[in-house]
């Protein structure tokens, strides 16, 4: 995992997240130890954002896989094993 | 026994305001919202005006709710829900909400037409795989209504009413009775519809009821001999309806009554208006409220400028007004901000709310050259004063539904 690698993933997936969510916030703020449940996400919106990841990054995650992740960083290192 | 129905907070957005303050303002000064659509290309229609309302002032509306734009209708609605829960003094400041009974019954026409363009043209481009996980959440009608008892934490029931242009008054009439009988003991009510996208719009277009009139501003012309349509709008209107007696106990600003309120169904056609079952439904409401059309000060029209409309209309409020019709006035706003469709009943009720407060009638914009073939008492170009503070607010929607308030002053 390299450092240019993760901002780039992360600047695509912080639009990636503002486009999926409800809420308004600062998202340049979001950071990798940025946990999901503080960016307003639930159940149900968590999958606009699953559909969204797969298309902007052409990859197919599995659902399981991303309901576990608890921050912004384990999203960017799913990303990353599936060769984002 | 029956409860009396107080009105203790209004608010609205649409193409003259999007707060009360304003809206009411630029009714009293004559200051309409119709214009050129900016948020539609609309090169290939016929029609490419209507009265949009100002996106960064919604943008701002739902920035301070913290709230990111998800569906124009849903948007519309909260912005003007937060400024009628703030001004009934239900809720305070930025979420989250404590949870109260607050019962949401809104009216909508196109409920989440935004979200169902979207979802089609994406399922047209790209098949089933174009459609995200929240298409079906997004594109339910009560997404209006529960996107706004979800944001405020209002957890009496919430839903809407879809009856075309009648949507928001019966949504205001069911509400009316759940205070009145008990059920509930606050409800917020109105209606919000944002439809100028390609389809909905679209179908507008072809069903060739919308004026063609090159200038914006007095293409929309309620009674007038020279209208040729109606002009459309986007917008929302919500009412806090309470028990009159909860509403003096805990020090609330009472700004107006829900005195009562007559429905009925045409029974005959899909879009032509019955005068027989517009007149059903205001002798229904007269009776509702108690009142006979004498005690009227104004009736405030479904007024869409078309010629089937108007001349229906004037016929059916002729026949229940009688030799009264002569003194009642009828006041007609669809000129100041379009027809919005499912919401207009509220917004058109506020309207007519604020009128009661101020003893006032707005001028009726472009009336310019009134329709000898309407024979009602029809408000000039000036404004008016409002001699009795009784208003009744006609609705009249596609599909025969017909829905009638009699609004009158708070205290």
């Amino acid at each position: 995992m390299d450092g240019n690698g993760t901002s780039e993933i992360l600047v695509r997936l912080r639009e990636v997240l503002r486009d999926s969510a409800v809420e308004e916030r600062d998202w340049d703020a979001v950071a990798p130890e940025t946990t999901i449940e503080s960016l307003g996400f639930d159940s149900l919106t968590i999958l606009d954002v699953l559909y969204d990841v797969e298309e902007e990054f052409g990859i197919a995650l599995e659902p399981k896989q991303v309901v576990k992740t608890r921050t912004v960083g384990e999203i960017i290192g799913l990303l990353q094993q599936h060769g984002a | 026994m029956a409860r009396r129905v107080a009105v203790t907070g209004l608010g609205v957005a649409c193409a003259v305001g999007a707060d009360v303050e304003t809206f009411r303002d630029n009714l009293v000064a004559g200051r309409g919202g119709v214009g050129k659509l900016r948020s539609l290309d609309t090169s290939a229609l016929r029609v490419g005006i209507g009265a949009e309302v100002d996106a960064d002032t919604v943008r701002a509306g739902l920035k301070r709710l913290r709230r990111r734009p998800t569906d124009r209708a849903v948007d519309l609605g909260l912005v003007a829900a937060a400024d009628a829960l703030e001004a009934a003094g239900l809720i305070a400041g930025a979420p989250p909400h404590e949870p109260q009974p607050v019962a949401v019954v809104l009216g909508t026409g196109a409920g989440s037409a935004e979200s169902h363009t979207t979802g089609h043209q994406r399922f047209h481009e790209r098949g089933v795989r174009g459609l995200r996980p929240s298409t079906v959440p997004r594109c339910m009608y009560n997404s209006i209504s529960a996107g706004i008892s979800i944001h405020f934490k209002l957890t009496g029931i919430n839903y809407v009413v879809v009856s075309a242009c009648t949507s928001a008054t019966n949504a205001i009439g069911m509400a009316c009775r759940m205070v009145r009988d008990g059920y509930a003991d606050t409800v917020l009510s109105g209606g919000a519809d944002g439809f100028f996208d390609p389809f909905y719009f679209g179908i507008w277009n072809n069903l060739g009821v919308m004026s063609r009139n090159p200038d914006p501003a007095r293409a929309c012309r309620p009674f007038d001999a020279d209208r040729d349509g109606t002009v459309f709008g986007e917008g929302a209107g919500m009412l806090v309806l309470e028990s009159w007696d909860r509403a003096r106990g805990r020090g609330a600003r009472i700004r107006g009554e829900v005195v009562g309120y007559g429905e009925s169904s045409d029974a005959s056609h899909l879009t032509s208006p019955s005068a027989e079952g517009q007149a059903a439904a205001m002798r229904a409401a007269l009776e509702s409220a108690g009142i006979e059309p004498a005690d009227l000060g104004a009736v405030n029209a479904h007024g869409t400028a078309t010629r089937a409309n108007d001349l229906c209309e004037s016929q059916s409020i002729r026949a229940v007004l009688g030799a009264a019709a002569d003194q009642v006035a009828v006041s007609a706003n669809k000129s100041y901000f379009g027809h919005t469709l499912g919401a207009s009943g509220a917004i058109e009720a506020i309207a007519a709310l604020l009128g009661i407060e101020q003893g006032l009638l707005p001028p009726n914009l472009n009336l310019d050259n009134p329709d000898p073939e309407c024979d009602v008492r029809l408000v000039g170009s000036e404004p008016e004063r409002l001699e009795r503070p009784l208003v009744m607010k006609n609705s009249f929607g596609f599909g025969g539904s017909n829905g009638v308030l009699v609004l009158g002053p708070g205290e």
